[in-house]
């Protein structure tokens, strides 16, 4: 895979409304993004994530740094850049609702130079991949919020652009279209489409993604695969059953030693990450104060929302990782 | 490629004149409203020797106001509306450029507003019972102005997008062009140099005085087609430097 974007440390500040005083939003962003990979763009709220995605699509000036696309400058050759980029920056607010799908498709073709007849059967085509093919000739504004995103997307693709880049695709969307835009997302990225995808839905990421960048505070904190960042994190996660509770004295003794949490449902179960093989000893000691009979220890299986939690939480991967 | 973009700004603008008719018709009557206001004002107050001349000028004015005012406000209104919608980022990420586009946007406008026009000239030449002259020397005339007009619709769109809330200035604008539209060279030679208050004069001039091609000097064609490539100029610039402001400042997608 060759290179395609690269984004290289780049810094925005925003001046605030009121006042004098500026807000950093990133500080040094860095990462490349390959030819046909599908990438995780990640953080919580206020981490840069959005300002990051403009800068790429060239709606944000950044202060520092580059992005460049396909050799392109964003900020200096920005229209050649933009021919290689399409987006889905609000969903169905990117959308015009007092047109019909079918006029909505065929104006942001136009928009890029292209007439209803070259894009037509393109259109015919992608409203029967998105079985949107009923309601082409409805106003947008009637269509129901997984259409209208459907929609969004269908538009971004029609651009013909090699990257696509989707800002929270699944954000409002019931249970069933979530799962059909998801469905439709894997279709894309079987096209040899290069996608950014930036969600908090992280069964969304884990599923799609093969590799994420995580942002916290303007900064990028973690830039691996999907697997790995999984592996790393899943190597330390234990969870212990126990046939009595813990004394305050063990609770406190967990708590103060390691990252823990305690549920007290049927049995007693202790959720545990030890950042060294040899912590489990440690642990079996201060279960061994009251005699506490341990049931089980299990390797838990780590769900990619609790690696997430953890690398914005600043809990480091052992060893040699590509976490930053 | 732009002529692809021109043809879908130009759909999108009679589609959602359709759409929200109640918009396009309300704009109509506004136009024939104003209109029929000065006509029985001239009628019943004005002095009857010049009445007929009075008329004509109004007609013709109040066409060129109206005019002024779609092609110019226009485009801060639907810059504005564009951001709150949430798709002025979309255009402002196409490889056309948003200048470009929102160029397509205003001749589209602009073409659309003249044929409205138009047809409400012929209305109210009809309720006046005062036909103007229509001759093709209109068009290289009516060409710069609206070139010129294009430049300060350029301005406007510029300010909606780093300000997007300037709907006060657009009401205080409209009473500016009132008076660059009404008032005539003869009285303020110095207006000459605003934007296309010579192209409506001149205008004037060839639908209420007969005056053709011939009677226009080479002085008269210089000025014209400088303050249009004056004010396009200025305008074109205007608006770019406004939209790296914007670009700089992430206003953009706010609103």
């Amino acid at each position: 895979m060759s290179q395609l974007i690269a984004v290289r440390d780049i810094a925005k500040s925003y001046r605030q409304r009121q006042g004098s005083q500026t807000v950093k939003a990133l500080g040094g962003v860095s990462f490349s993004v390959q030819r046909g990979e599908v990438l995780g763009l990640l953080g919580p709220n206020g981490a840069g994530k959005t300002t990051t995605i403009k800068a790429i699509c060239g709606l944000v000036m950044p202060d520092s740094g580059t992005v460049t696309i396909n050799g392109f400058d964003v900020q200096r050759q920005r229209l050649e850049a933009l021919r290689s980029i399409s987006a889905v920056l609000e969903g169905n607010r990117n959308l015009y609702w007092r047109l019909t799908a079918r006029e909505n498709l065929e104006y942001f073709a136009g928009n890029r130079g292209a007439s209803r007849r070259q894009v037509r059967a393109q259109i015919d085509e992608l409203l029967r991949q998105f079985r949107l093919a009923d309601k082409g000739n409805e106003l947008v504004n009637h269509l129901s919020r997984g259409m209208q995103q459907k929609l969004a997307i269908a538009v971004a693709l029609l651009a013909g652009s090699e990257i696509i880049l989707l800002d929270e695709p699944t954000l409002g969307l019931d249970v069933e279209s979530g799962y059909e835009v998801r469905q439709l997302l894997r279709d894309i990225q079987t096209q040899g489409r290069t996608l950014i995808i930036s969600s908090h839905d992280m069964p969304v990421v884990q599923d799609l993604c093969q590799r994420v960048v995580i942002i916290s505070g303007g900064r990028v904190v973690a830039d691996d695969q999907v697997s790995n960042l999984l592996k790393l994190f899943a190597t330390r996660a234990y969870q212990v059953t126990l046939g009595a509770p813990l004394s305050s004295a063990q609770l406190s003794r967990l708590q103060a030693r390691f990252t823990a949490s305690v549920d007290h449902p049927a049995k007693t179960v202790v959720r545990v990450n030890l950042e060294h093989g040899e912590d489990i000893y440690e642990l079996i000691e201060i279960l061994r104060l009251e005699r506490t009979p341990v049931e089980a220890i299990d390797r838990t299986t780590i769900n990619f929302e609790q690696v997430f939690l953890q690398v914005i939480n600043g809990a480091k991967p052992p060893e040699e990782t590509h976490a930053l | 490629m732009l002529y692809n973009v021109l043809v879908a700004n130009s759909r999108k603008v009679i589609i959602e004149m359709q759409r929200y008719l109640p918009n396009t018709l309300s704009l109509v009557a506004t136009f024939y409203i104003i209109f029929l206001a000065m006509f029985f004002g001239i009628s019943i107050i004005g002095d009857p020797a010049t009445a007929e001349a009075n008329i004509q000028f109004v007609i013709i004015s109040n066409a060129f106001w109206f005019l002024a005012i779609m092609a110019m406000t226009s485009m801060g209104w639907e810059v504005t509306t564009e951001a709150t919608r949430g798709t002025l980022e979309q255009l402002a990420m196409s490889p056309v450029g948003l200048s470009a586009i929102l160029l397509m946007r205003m001749v589209a406008n602009i073409a659309t507003q003249l044929v409205i026009i138009a047809a409400m000239l012929v209305l109210v030449m009809w309720t006046a019972g005062q036909w103007l002259n229509f001759d093709l020397a209109m068009v290289p005339i009516l060409l710069p102005t609206l070139i010129s007009m294009i430049g300060i619709g350029y301005v406007v769109a510029g300010l909606s997008i780093i300000f997007k809330q300037i709907q006060a200035l657009l009401q205080i604008m409209q009473f500016v062009f009132l008076g660059m539209t009404f008032v005539p060279l003869s009285v303020l030679p110095w207006l000459e140099l605003a934007p296309f208050v010579k192209g409506v004069d001149l205008t004037r001039q060839v639908m209420t005085q007969g005056l053709g091609l011939g009677g226009l000097g080479p002085l008269d064609w210089l000025s014209l087609l400088l303050n249009a490539a004056v004010y396009f100029t200025l305008g074109l610039v205007f608006f770019r430097w406004c939209e790296r402001v914007a670009r700089r400042q992430g206003l953009l997608g706010q609103y």
